[in-house]
């Protein structure tokens, strides 16, 4: 009997898993995905918002689509339970699926900050699609926008909610902005920046209740300085993976579900992969939950490649962040937030542009870069950055000239040999394949 | 598979290849829209054009949320406009440096080969680019080693 594999989640890690098992065994197995929602990729939701896509632009496996790739569905489902003892899967409408190996890829949701009022009428999080069509269905020109919370999720759709004509104001309960993503001297440039171009900040402050207004809209009171009032709060207030529905299940689970360098978890017929998964962190000895799209699909190309019989390993997923404002472009990689590292940087105020640069010996272990989009995309070294910290290629000698420009990366990255370094590797010790180009056996 | 050969020695700096691919890729002679890119050593006395070495791996092609990317007829890595959302993962996950972004159309873009008839390889007058048969190698790492060391190198007053 043909192998049957289940796949709980139809994010881009589920996605991933499915094409990759496809790719490699052509339609010899069974794939069952079970999916609460349709899937889509979380990743354009802001372009959604913003009116530069239609709905249509978001979806990524149609059940056409998966028809075509031999992939039975469960839509709308959920699942409650796992029983690894008897390989059983039970859904939300009792239904039992056996299966011969399982991918967890439940994702995360979104999380409401824990003040009064943080579930009253018009108050949305920005996480699904369907959260994503009620802020794009309540938007219209002049319309009073309190988004709580500046992390990433925030900052990506910031652009879209000023394009639909938003007057916005922005609450972060840490003391500065992009908490996760830049450090201090990085989030006061970003913060100036969005100030002259009239968005309204508060960090460091405190929401203690969302009430209603008189007249429709909504009061957020602060625990210190003046009421804000909006129309429409959005609360990006961070994320948490799904993980409930693993309890009683003896799977292991830290901060995620733990998996090894394969994407198995304790059990060794059961693989994690995505924001639900704590794998192997690209830059340390230790495990990580990098809830991030990047990683998504690489656990589940490469839990996919072991699901279909390969034995393929994974060096770990590196934290990777880039997010523009209002034409100002903000990236981060790596431990761009390690204490212990050696740094470079440079902060030019008026222009802006900032560079942040961290070694550990060597190696370059971290960066931020911030500036004008033209600025950084005339300079275009983001992605040797990222290569350099991804290789870890010998930086010792350059590092004296980087000290005094930290924008001569180019050279830098050439010299060492980077991309020599970087040309045999693949994830999955093959050339990648368009996942439009995968196809199964008629 | 045909792909981008680049022989630094013989570059002397002219530029056309930038040119012929600004033109060829967006329709306007500007080096800042070109997807190759010239880098000077030895303060300006020696050059090397760099460009896509359309990786077996595909970094920005995995790493597209919308499938905005593909694999063109002459084997190269190409986006594709209409599906492109402007999200830039494409340029995270590179770590070539190849992938660029244009600010004004909030597209990607990068190295499609010319489809097969790469127009900076037809300019340049020293055949300093060559589109031939050949493994996929680093063609600029060790002449912009040697270049960046002894007079002139950008480690010459920091290093002994």
């Amino acid at each position: 009997m043909a192998k049957r594999h289940v796949i709980v989640g139809g994010g881009t890690a589920g996605w991933n898993a499915i094409t990759t098992i496809r790719e490699i065994d052509g339609g010899d197995s069974e794939i069952i995905l079970v999916s609460a929602e349709n899937p889509y990729s979380r990743m354009v939701l802001p372009y959604y918002l913003s009116q530069e896509i239609g709905e249509a632009h978001v979806f990524t496996a149609s059940e056409t689509r998966l028809g075509a790739l031999g992939v039975e569905t469960r839509f709308g489902r959920r699942a409650v339970r796992l029983n690894p003892n008897d390989n059983k899967l039970i859904l939300d409408d009792d239904e039992e699926l056996a299966y011969d190996d399982l991918l967890i890829a439940t994702g995360s949701s979104a999380v409401r900050a824990p003040v009064p009022g943080a579930d009253g009428a018009n108050v949305h999080s920005f996480w699904t699609l369907d959260q994503a069509k009620e802020v794009t269905a309540s938007l219209k020109p002049g319309v009073r926008v309190a988004m709580i919370g500046a992390g990433f999720i925030s900052f990506t759709i910031l652009n879209a909610l000023i394009k639909r004509g938003a007057d916005l104001t922005v609450i972060e309960i840490a003391p500065r902005i992009l908490p996760r993503m830049v450090d201090d001297a990085g989030a006061e440039i970003v913060q100036g920046w969005l100030e002259e171009r009239g968005v309204k900040i508060l960090a460091g402050a405190e929401i203690t209740s969302i009430e209603d207004a008189p007249g429709g809209g909504k009061t957020l009171k602060l625990k210190a300085g003046a009421n804000i009032e909006a129309d429409l709060v959005i609360m990006a207030t961070g994320i948490k993976t799904n993980l409930e529905w693993l309890e009683g299940s003896g799977v292991e689970v830290n901060s995620g579900v733990v998996v090894n360098d394969h994407l198995r978890s304790s059990d060794s017929n059961i693989y994690a992969a995505g924001d639900v998964a704590e794998g192997p962190d690209l830059l340390g000895d230790g495990k990580a939950v990098h809830a991030i799209e990047p990683t998504a699909m690489q656990h589940g190309r490469v839990a996919g490649a072991n699901m279909a019989g390969l034995d393929t390993a994974y060096e770990g997923s590196l934290l990777m962040n880039i997010v523009d404002v209002l034409d100002l472009e903000i990236a981060s990689f790596g431990n761009w937030n390690d204490e212990d590292a050696e740094v470079i940087q440079i902060v030019k105020k008026d222009r802006p542009a900032y560079r942040k640069l961290l070694f550990n010996g060597g190696r370059l272990v971290g960066a931020i870069l911030l500036g004008r989009s033209r600025d950084i995309w005339m300079t275009n070294d983001v992605g040797m950055l990222k290569g350099l910290v991804q290789s870890g290629c010998d930086l010792s000698e350059w590092k004296e000239h980087l000290r005094g420009n930290p924008f001569d990366i180019k050279r830098a990255y050439l010299a060492v040999g980077a991309s020599g370094s970087l040309i045999p590797e693949t994830l999955l010790g093959r050339p990648s394949v368009p996942e439009r180009d995968i196809a199964v056996q008629s | 598979m045909k792909v981008l050969k680049i022989v630094p020695e013989r570059c002397t700096g002219c530029m056309r290849c930038e040119l012929a691919c600004s033109y060829e890729q967006t329709g306007a002679f500007q080096p800042s829209k070109s997807v190759i890119r010239v880098s000077a050593f030895e303060g300006h006395t020696s050059y090397s054009p760099y460009t896509c070495p359309q990786c077996d791996e595909g970094w920005c092609l995995t790493a597209c949320p919308v499938e905005a990317i593909s694999i063109n007829a002459a084997g190269a890595k190409d986006v594709m406009d209409e599906a492109c959302v402007g999200c830039k993962l494409c340029t995270i996950a590179c770590p070539y440096g190849t992938i660029f972004y244009d600010p004004a159309r909030h597209k990607a873009f990068k190295c499609d080969l010319c489809g097969g008839a790469p127009a900076c390889v037809d300019v340049c007058p020293r055949a300093a680019i060559l589109y031939e048969e050949a493994e996929v190698s680093d063609w600029v790492g060790p002449f912009a080693a040697e270049r960046t060391h002894g007079p002139g190198g950008a480690l010459t007053a920091e290093v002994k």
